[in-house]
């Protein structure tokens, strides 16, 4: 054995541990799926990342209790970015699937999207889609961006909606994750669409502490939440209303990878969407940023509780 | 990889990129001003700290331990755990910043004055001086190459941890790489790693070379 | 700010399995930093001109945010583990290079002599000779790598890794301080524990050096 096959060796054993933490994100790179017709195979178990922020590492739990029940093996990786890092992973098959939200999908892929409804969403979804990843059918709850404002600024601004916005150009400061800065529905589409330009924008994060302490400190003026987030009636902040519609609905839409997408997969994750409400996943998200309870442990509770697990 | 470099050309070389609040010019700026003010609070502890354990003796291994434990203290949490118990400021970042570079100072300023020949400090003592005049005249100056090694290091390590000030919502050349990553924008990161490596090496090229001016009478 | 000791209670198994992940992604880390480093630090001590070249490239790397520096792997290898111990193994080389020439360069020169003069090949001289005399020098500077990337794995955090890290951003989002308490006193605990046990491989690996001490 000369030195260089010897080094090479030792590579290959010292990988060894540093490759078994990510064990099941290695087996999704098999390409089991090929021997089912049909699509893909759930067998090897599916990787679900999630984002950075609280609900969608809920919603990335409820699915892998829901696929648990279904006899699939999981495993969740949560917190792994924003969708500009999590689209690219599961077409590298880093993960498999990722619980999405129609209208900000669909404009991430195809930001000239015009489709608002959410049949036509969906079929727009189809679409734009890059070979490999699907969307499954799209569940009841929704969870919009909002941008909000404080009653003060409300008033001191007359601001009832995003087209009110107009009248302060150059003036207000808004306060955002730093991805709304390049994205449709956010600071190019508020232009775009209202006419809307802001003295600056602040990069903050995901309806997350940073954009909420900065709205309340008065550091930004506007800040962009989820509607499903419960510190906007805490505060009683004000919703700016979107008369021309630029915010698209936002039902939460599970987008897998062909790979993964067989038929009990998509039975187990079509019934959590039909009885997960707006109004149940509210709470949800409250339980785990105020009670401080697992997401993990939240969503296996629900599923439980509603006869999916 | 070729594309990457080539669109990093022109985001570095665009005008509109190096003016404005989120502009090369001002975040340069701002991070300079994280990254200087940081050593120099870090020296104002480290350095006294350091002087006092070589010129006495005494609590050296305590401050050696604590240093290496220093080194262990991971900067976001700190950062996290900061900014949890009071609130959204500069502050979390000053602390971590702060905590990242005494370490090195204290090591360096101690190392550098153990290394004095115990024989000159004798001599020193000899001709009558006291505790501080040997402090100030004999072992500071002939510790200082040593201590300015820790204090480049420190500037260093400062420099390029200052990036985290963006994570919790500040400035600095951090913003382009905490955006960057957001937007998945990697040209934006690859322009804010390459300005920060090019602050930390610049200025550890003027601290070497001051230091060099300073000692030039000492070389061998 | 108070600890919620029932939920460190509840969550011994998750602290264990991050803090199992963490030490794994910072070891990794430093095992490949000595197999890089060891081989180009040989050429920096043997060829002079390199010698400059090589510290300079490492030293700059060292300036790169690490943060920076998983983003930009991201192409090259996702959001994976791989990532987390490429990016970490960068900044091990800044130290484990220059301690390794330096402890090279201690070898007097008429133990080399001595050695060539009884026929010792270069190879055999420089795994039996050099490498062993350096030891204390290089292992100090393990021992440094190995301190700095447990404390760097949390960086990680931001690309989905980073074990114990994963306790901060999620007390961040969560304004949450235990989890990030726990994590900041596991990653000091995991160093100092570490730090202990290199000495005590030291101690074992260095017999002649024990009578000394």
């Amino acid at each position: 054995m000369n030195r260089r096959t010897l080094l090479g060796g030792l590579f290959a054993a010292a990988s060894v541990p540093a490759l078994t933490a990510c064990a099941s994100g290695i087996t999704s790179l098999d390409n089991q799926g090929a021997t089912t017709s049909g699509g893909g195979s759930s067998k090897g178990g599916v990787t679900i990342g999630t984002a950075n922020f609280t609900e969608n590492q809920v919603l990335g739990y409820l699915y892998a209790a829901v696929l648990t029940a279904a006899g699939v093996e999981t495993n969740v990786r949560p917190n792994l970015g924003t969708r500009e890092i999590l689209i690219p992973a599961i077409k590298g098959g880093d993960i498999d699937l990722l619980p999405e939200y129609q209208g900000a999908l669909l404009h991430y892929l195809d930001p000239k999207a015009t489709a608002t409804e959410e049949g036509e969403m969906q079929n727009a979804l189809a679409v734009a889609l890059p070979a490999g990843l699907q969307v499954l059918p799209y569940g009841m709850a929704e969870d919009s961006d909002a941008f909000v404002v404080t009653r003060e600024t409300a008033k001191k601004y007359g601001l009832t909606s995003l087209a009110d916005l107009k009248k302060q150009n150059g003036r207000l400061v808004i306060g955002a994750a730093p991805e709304v800065k390049k994205r449709q529905v956010g600071v190019v589409g508020l232009k775009d669409v209202y006419g809307v330009e802001f003295k600056e924008f602040k990069s903050l994060d995901s309806s997350g502490p940073l954009v909420k302490g900065a709205l309340k400190k008065g550091d930004v003026d506007v800040a962009n939440l989820f509607t499903t987030d419960t510190d906007i009636q805490a505060n009683d902040w004000v919703v700016l209303t979107d008369p021309e519609n630029l915010i698209p609905g936002q039902h939460v839409v599970p987008l897998i990878a062909d790979r993964k997408a067989d038929s009990t997969v998509r039975k187990a994750l079509a019934r959590l969407g039909n009885v997960l409400t707006t109004a149940q996943l509210t709470e949800l998200n409250r339980q785990v940023d105020k009670d401080k309870k697992d997401p993990e442990d939240v969503a296996d509770t629900y599923a439980k509780q509603h006869g999916l697990a | 990889m070729y594309e990457l470099f080539k669109n990093l050309g022109s985001w570095l070389t665009s005008g509109a990129q190096w003016s404005g609040s989120d502009g090369i010019v001002h975040r340069l700026a701002e991070h300079l001003q994280y990254s200087l003010l940081a050593t120099l609070i870090a020296a104002a502890i480290g350095l006294p700290l350091g002087l006092l354990i070589g010129h006495t003796g005494k609590g050296a291994f305590v401050a050696i331990n604590l240093a290496s434990f220093g080194r262990a203290l991971p900067t976001v949490g700190l950062v996290v755990l900061v900014f949890l118990a009071g609130g959204l400021s500069m502050v979390p970042v000053y602390v971590a910043l702060v905590a990242l570079a005494v370490p090195a100072i204290v090591t360096n300023t101690y190392a550098g004055m153990t290394a004095v020949d115990p024989d000159v400090k004798d001599a020193a003592r000899g001709q009558g001086m006291r505790g501080h005049q040997v402090l100030f005249q004999v072992e500071l100056p002939l510790a200082l190459p040593l201590i300015m090694t820790g204090l480049r290091l420190a500037l260093i390590q400062v420099v390029a941890t200052a990036t985290i000030a963006a994570y919790v919502s500040f400035g600095g050349l951090g913003r382009y790489v905490f955006d960057g990553l957001a937007q998945r924008d990697l040209v934006q990161v690859l322009g804010g790693a390459v300005l920060v490596a090019a602050v930390a090496v610049v200025l550890d090229l003027l601290l070497s070379t001051l230091q060099r001016f300073l000692f030039r009478h000492r070389t061998a | 700010m108070t600890i919620d000791w029932s939920w460190i209670g509840d969550h011994t198994d998750d602290l264990t399995t991050l803090t199992v992940s963490h030490l794994q992604a910072a070891l990794s880390a430093v095992l490949f930093g000595v197999l890089i480093s060891l081989p180009l630090a040989v050429v920096a001590h043997r060829i002079r001109p390199l010698r400059g070249f090589l510290l300079g490239i490492s030293n700059v790397l060292f300036t790169i945010p690490s943060i920076a520096i998983f983003v930009l792997l991201l192409p090259v290898s996702g959001l994976t583990r791989t990532t987390t111990v490429i990016g970490l193994t960068i900044y091990t080389l800044v130290v484990l290079l220059r301690n390794t020439v330096e402890g090279l360069d201690s070898v007097p020169a008429k133990t080399k002599e001595a050695a060539k003069a009884m026929g010792t090949r270069p190879l055999r001289t420089l795994l039996t000779v050099e490498f062993p005399l350096a030891l204390p020098v290089i292992m100090a500077g393990v021992r440094i790598a190995t301190v700095m990337s447990i404390s760097l794995v949390s960086v990680a955090t931001y690309i989905g890794d980073g074990g114990l890290g994963q306790l901060f951003t999620d007390g961040f989002q969560r304004n949450f301080p235990t989890p990030v308490i726990a994590g900041v006193v596991l990653t000091i605990l995991l160093a100092v524990v570490a730090d202990a046990a290199l000495v005590a491989v030291q101690y074992v690996l260095t017999p002649w050096r024990r009578r000394r001490a």
